[in-house]
Formats: C-alpha cells, structure tokens, sequence
C-alpha cells in the first residue's frame, strides 16, 4: 500500500511524544536508602526536593551521607535524572529546613580530610521554588 | 521533505547544544543525557532486575528507548535520519566531504566490499553494544559517556568526557572523511539495537521497475550507501527514511514509499 512521505516525521513526533508521556509509567528510583536506627513512626513526612549535584547514583549517595549525622531521617529515595531526593523523617525530631541545611553543609572528602562547598543546594522544596539553579 | 527534514535536524541539533550548554553552566537540571534513547537501552537491565535506574538515567530515558523501538519497527530508523543529532552531524560531514572531494556518492575513499560491509555492520557493532552494555550492568555507570561523539559534542564538556574523549571524536569524524557515516554505519551501538526492529520496519521504499530508467541518482545520493536502484524493495535494516533518493531521482514514481504488510522477502539488502 502506497504511503505519505509526510507520514514520516507524522510518525517521529507522535513516538516521541508517547515515549516523553509514557515515561511516568516507568518511574522507579536510583537509590533509596533505609537510615539505620530509623525507628517506625506512625507521624513520618516525606519532604520532596530537587537538589542541584544530585547527578547520578553516586552523587545521590554522597547527598544521602550528608543526613547521616541528622535525628530523626529514617529513609532517602533519589530519582538522580531529576535531580529530585524524597526524605522521610520524624517531624518530632527534625523538619525539613534542618534537612536542607544539613544536605547544604560543606561535604566532607575522606581520602584528603578537606571539605567541599556548595555541592548541593535545594532548590525546590515539595514542589515550590526556593531557589534559582544557578544561585 | 528534504527541506523539513533539514529542520527536525537542525532544531534538534541546536536543542541539544543549548541543553547541554545550559547544563554545563548550572543554568539548567535538564542534562543531554534525559532524552537520550540508548540511555533506556543502557539502564533497562537495573531497571527490569531491580527497579533502579542506573548512574544518570532515568525514566525518560527508558521510555524513549521503547518508543523508539516501535518507530522502528514502524518507520525503520527513521530516527537515525530525522532526530539523532549525532547521525546529523555525520551526515552533514559526509555531504561536505563529498563537495570537497567532489565525489559522485558516499561510498568514500575506499569502497567497502559487500561482504565486508555486512560483517563490519552486523559484528562491529554488536561486539560494541555487547561491550558497553556488559560494561554498564556491571559497573552501574554509563562508560560509554567518554566515548560517545553524542555525549562529547553536545554536553559542553560533560562529566566523564576527558581529553581522550575528543581525540577519539576527533578520529570519528577522521574516519568519516575517508569512509562517510562510518560511526553510524560501523560503531554505534544504537544502530545496532534497532537493527533487528528495522529489518522488520513496515515503511520501505519500493522502485517500480516500469518508471525507473536506472540511471542509479538514488544510489549515489544514498547517505548510507545503499543499492536503491538494484532492488525492488529496500529491505535493508539500515535505511533511516531520509529521502534523499526520491528526492535526487529524475523519474516521477519510479520510487514511492509503500507500506509493507507482507514478511520480508528472503535474498534482499
Ligand atoms: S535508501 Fe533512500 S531513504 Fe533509505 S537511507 Fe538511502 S537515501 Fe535515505
Ligand atoms: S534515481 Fe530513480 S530512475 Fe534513477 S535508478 Fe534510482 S529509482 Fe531508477
């Protein structure tokens, strides 16, 4: 059967399209980690963040590190290719700015003992803008 | 359609150079590497294994692998012609090379043997998907970054991209001066994947023998090289639909697009 050459880029678009749209049917994490003395609350939020430097699973793990030291977070899950992490903690012993603050702190390189600043920085907080990327 | 070809080429291409320059000045989260396909192809294993994607890729990247399979299967590797930004630039070289060298089509230097060019296109290739694809599942990082001339031209200097990385881009587009389209022909491991869904590929060009005079313009406007003029039907896995051989023959209807329904006819290129 005879066909349109426009037909063509008709067919490109429409794929690609579907292929941007159905992406939310595959949404899975990088990483998610279970903090170690994350005692079960029945309270627990989820603060959602898009934090610039979480790039890959190596940095959302690097970022996940930064709350080992802070009460009260009991999971992380990173989506790396947006760059969004979603923190579980206890609102009885921490929030989500302490949160922010403790992912912002310098991050700290074991092999030379020096300290890097301004790795990460939130960005947006559960879905508001609290910052420019490249602020 | 030459001429919107060109467009869907040149505004992806520009796409992709204001993406990852964006990126690469913290302007943007939005990497070159989102709305990669071979990105899906490359995290499908962790993400079929274990629901996790693997280093940089995501969701996006798996779905526009999928979605691409089904163009394929669809439109050949339509994709190859009218979006990938890296086959647009290993086009437009070809085409430059051959007004420079004024050649009178795109089989280059050194004419490739038939045989010789199916073994390079069905073995080098895989043997490089089967390379980086083992290398991904086990390191759970995307190696091929430093490596792939998409990733080193349009992320600004991405991460990963060393300065091996351009001498290696550097011998790509070397190699595509002497034999044209050599990276999308030989070495992309893209190419490789859909190779099977495009010999399946429903759209195909057909030359009806009663119109066509044989003058054999289509085969030397073929960017890819193909044997347009000695066929009936062009079952080859390698067509990317760009039109350039209707586009260069003289006769009306000689070459139209059909529809294929019917399985592949055995013996055909
Ligand atoms: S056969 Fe025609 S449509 Fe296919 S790649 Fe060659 S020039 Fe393009
Ligand atoms: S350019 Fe047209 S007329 Fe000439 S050989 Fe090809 S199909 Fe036949």
């Amino acid at each position: 059967m005879r066909a349109p050459a426009w037909i063509i880029p008709v067919l490109v678009v429409v794929c690609t399209a579907a292929g941007i749209g159905g992406s939310r049917l595959l949404v899975a994490p990088s990483l998610v980690h279970t903090f170690a003395d994350a005692a079960p609350t029945a309270d627990a939020r989820t603060a959602q963040m898009v934090v610039e430097g979480v790039k890959c699973v190596d940095t959302a793990e690097r970022a996940v590190a930064q709350l080992n030291e802070l009460d009260g977070v009991l999971k992380c899950v990173a989506y790396a290719a947006r760059a969004r992490l979603d923190v579980t903690y206890d609102p009885a012993r921490t929030s989500a700015p302490a949160i922010r603050e403790a992912l912002e702190a310098p991050v700290l390189v074991p092999a030379t003992g020096e300290y890097l600043f301004g790795l990460y920085q939130v960005v947006e907080l559960d879905g508001e803008k609290i910052a420019d990327v490249d602020d | 359609m030459k001429r919107l070809r060109l467009i869907f080429q040149l505004s992806i291409v520009a796409a992709a150079a204001f993406a990852g320059v964006r990126y690469a000045l913290g302007k943007s989260l939005v990497s070159v590497e989102t709305y990669c396909p071979f990105g899906g192809l490359e995290t499908a294993w962790s993400f079929f294994t274990r629901r996790r994607f693997s280093c940089a890729a995501g969701e996006t990247n798996l779905a526009l692998f999928i979605a691409l399979i089904v163009l394929t299967i669809l439109a050949r590797k339509a994709f190859c012609g009218w979006v990938c930004p890296a086959g647009a630039l290993f086009e437009w070289e070809a085409k430059l090379a051959r007004r420079v060298f004024k050649r009178r089509d795109f089989s280059g230097v050194w004419p490739v043997p038939a045989k010789v060019d199916r073994a390079l296109k069905i073995g080098l290739r895989i043997a490089v998907l089967g390379l980086v694809l083992v290398a991904t599942w086990k390191t759970g990082e995307l190696v091929f970054r430093g490596y792939d001339p998409y990733y080193i031209v349009f992320s600004a200097h991405g991460h990963d991209v060393k300065a091996w990385s351009y001498l290696v881009l550097a011998a790509l587009l070397g190699l595509g001066l002497v034999m044209p389209m050599a990276w999308c022909k030989y070495l992309c491991p893209l190419g490789a994947a859909l190779w099977p869904a495009s010999i399946a590929g429903r759209l195909r060009l057909a030359r009806n023998e009663h119109h066509c005079t044989g003058c054999g313009a289509c085969d030397k406007n073929c960017p890819q090289d193909l044997p347009v003029s000695r066929v009936k039907e062009l079952t080859s896995g390698e067509c990317t639909l760009c039109l350039e051989c209707t586009a260069a023959c003289p006769t009306p209807q000689a070459l139209e697009l059909r529809w294929s329904a019917v399985p592949r006819p055995k013996g055909k290129r």
